[in-house]
């Protein structure tokens, strides 16, 4: 038996009251685990982005496109290892239009080759390279959509006008957490040639591998310099800085997720605040009684605030159990399959579940500040007339 | 000066029994309190003095009001004198931080309250340790003073009850054994039998009987009822803050 302990006891005195208490905690610990979750899983491309590679684009905006001749001209440059493009295609399944993947026009050489993280059988891959109107998939989106190798596949293009019809030569899947199992890979060749004059020989960006992920730096410079005095200038950066730039399009989002998830947690302080106050008030006798006993006003301090350290530990706990299934197998199923190209690895992290349960304990123990000194500045006698 | 007053204070109690004439255990001089209601002051005790020897057993009785459980609280150092001077077991409660006066409490006071007010989400036994987790006892030690305080009350085999599972004289009985265990100098009881049946009620007054005779305990006791006081060895009236 020790102080703290006789404090932990008393929680099961209003056992309705508790439970409701914990469960409300417990809700928050979840919500607050799926909202740093989003947070963390919007991020996590940015997080396993690849030293070694760097994005080009059009120096004003990502969505304007720079002549393909300029791939040629970066791997020219000492230290690029290799280089590939892409263009954003926006085409839609026709038969769902309300569902989102990305669906990107590349280089069938060179693509898998820049990124190693989408593996593709060998076989596969080499039909797809021979036909120009192959297609690969990622191994999420052929799941949803229900398609196979060998099937014909059609989409509606939203950018470039028309139906666009594929085969569907392969399927990928990614050995790292941060790939969009959501993408639809088709030639460039084959967009290429059903654009207008005034829009052939244009990609979206270049990406190249380079050799020494140390040198990023003075080879972004290098290869913009390349086209500083050409009529169309780039940008170049790292990917993740790439990414970063992405992101914070979202910036607004992210920041009200943030405020969100800490508003969450000052919620649960309060639920937690005006039980451990309620509890405090009725025990107010008993704290005289044991001040009578001798015990400190610090003893009785910790008696309150063992009490509030138990009840975070059991809403950080329940919380954290809770969010496995729910957050990672319900929700975070769903947004793979659904979102995948904005939360390619939707998983409750190590890290966000101890800060949950570490905050929830931390948190429970703020709110028994106030009602702990309240306790602990009881005049004995004072305490001891009170009733109830 | 002091032989006078002591002279007055023999006078104004009244000996039922065998009086105990030995070293004072409380030695209160000129002792007042008092209180704020607002900004008005009310004078609830008025110039106390008072020596209870050291093995008395001695029950202070007096209306509503009068300022018993006052000078109760002030002799167990639960609250402090608003002037005067108060010594127990040779202690001046006076010149006392508020640590120390928690210490001597813990160390020194056995508390038997009219309530019980034992804890429960204690068992019987947990509740008679509380005290002695203020020491540096092991816990097997504590556990074991524990249970023979409670064999000193007659509830041994109730170690494991929780109040709850307890009738009132057994509760009190559990509160009396919490007061014993550490062993202390002076016992102060606040209407011990106040909450209690008749028949539960002399139990109890037989229990302080027994430690004041058996284990020599001073046991200070306020009480209403006549029947209690006549159990102690002496009896004090307080009357609107002035013993009579």
């Amino acid at each position: 038996m020790t102080v703290g302990g006789i404090g932990m006891r008393n929680i099961w005195r209003n056992k309705t009251r508790t439970t409701l208490t914990v469960i409300g905690g417990a809700v928050a610990v979840l919500f607050f685990i799926w909202l740093r979750t989003i947070l963390w899983a919007w991020n996590v491309g940015v997080e396993y982005s690849a030293k070694d590679r760097l994005a080009t684009r059009h120096k004003v905006s990502l969505i304007m496109p720079v002549p393909k001749r300029y791939v040629d001209n970066i791997r020219q440059l000492p230290g690029i290892k290799q280089t590939t493009w892409a263009n954003w295609f926006g085409g839609k399944d026709p038969k769902r239009p309300d569902e989102f993947f990305a669906t990107l026009a590349v280089d069938p050489e060179s693509f898998f080759q820049v990124y190693p993280e989408m593996s593709v059988p060998a076989a596969d891959l080499a039909t797809w390279q021979a036909d120009r109107r192959g297609v690969i998939l990622g191994d999420v989106l052929a799941r949803k959509l229900g398609l196979k190798v060998g099937d014909k596949y059609t989409l509606a293009g939203t950018i470039f006008a028309g139906d666009w019809e594929f085969n569907v030569d392969g399927i990928y899947i990614a050995t790292q957490k941060s790939v969009d199992r959501s993408q639809l890979i088709f030639h460039w060749a084959y967009l290429n040639e059903r654009l207008p004059e005034r829009g052939k020989d244009l990609v979206g960006w270049v990406i190249s591998r380079i050799d020494n992920p140390s040198r990023s730096a003075e080879l972004t410079v290098a290869v913009d310099k390349l086209f500083d005095e050409k009529d169309v200038q780039t940008t170049t950066m790292s990917e993740r800085s790439m990414n970063n730039s992405f992101m914070a399009a979202f910036s607004a989002i992210l920041t009200a997720l943030d405020f969100i998830s800490i508003v969450i947690l000052l919620i649960m302080m309060l639920i937690l605040g005006n039980t451990i106050a309620m509890g405090v008030r009725e025990r107010t006798r008993e704290y005289g009684v044991l001040r009578a006993l001798g015990f400190s006003p610090g003893h009785v301090a910790t008696f309150v605030i063992g009490e509030a350290l138990a009840i975070g530990m059991l809403a950080g706990g329940l919380g954290c159990a809770l969010s496995y299934p729910i957050v990672q197998l319900g929700m975070g199923r769903y947004l793979e399959e659904n979102l995948g190209s904005f939360f390619p690895y939707f998983r409750v992290s190590a890290s966000t579940a101890l800060v949950a349960a570490l905050l929830s304990v931390l948190l429970g123990v703020v709110s028994a500040i106030i009602p702990a000194r309240q306790a602990s500045k009881l005049t004995i006698v004072d305490a001891l007339r009170r009733v109830g | 000066m002091e032989t006078s007053t002591e002279k007055s204070e023999q006078s104004s109690a009244q000996n039922k029994g065998k009086a105990v004439d030995g070293p004072a255990m409380v030695e209160l001089r000129g002792v007042t309190k008092v209180f704020y209601r607002g900004k008005e002051p009310l004078r609830v005790l008025d110039g106390i003095n008072l020596d209870v020897p050291e093995g008395s057993f001695e029950a202070l009785m007096g209306p509503s009001g009068s300022g018993k459980s006052t000078l109760l609280n002030l002799i167990a150092g639960l609250d402090r004198v608003s002037s005067g001077t108060a010594r127990v077991a040779k202690r001046d409660l006076t010149s006392l931080s508020d640590s120390e006066l928690a210490k001597f409490r813990a160390q020194t006071v056995g508390f038997i309250f009219q309530a019980y007010n034992l804890m429960p989400v204690l068992t019987a036994r947990e509740n008679v340790e509380l005290p002695l987790l203020l020491t540096n006892l092991s816990s097997a030690e504590r556990k074991k003073r524990a249970l023979t305080a409670l064999r000193v009350v007659g509830l041994e085999d109730r170690n494991d009850h929780y109040p709850r599972q307890l009738s009132g004289g057994q509760e009190q009985r559990v509160a009396i054994a919490r007061a014993i265990v550490n062993d202390p100098a002076i016992i102060v009881a606040d209407e011990p039998t106040g909450d209690l049946d008749r028949k539960s009620a002399d139990d109890i007054l037989l229990l302080l009987e027994k430690l004041n005779r058996d284990f020599k305990k001073t046991i200070l006791m306020v009480t209403h009822d006549p029947v209690a006081a006549e159990r102690a060895t002496v009896l004090r009236k307080l009357d609107k803050g002035v013993l009579i």
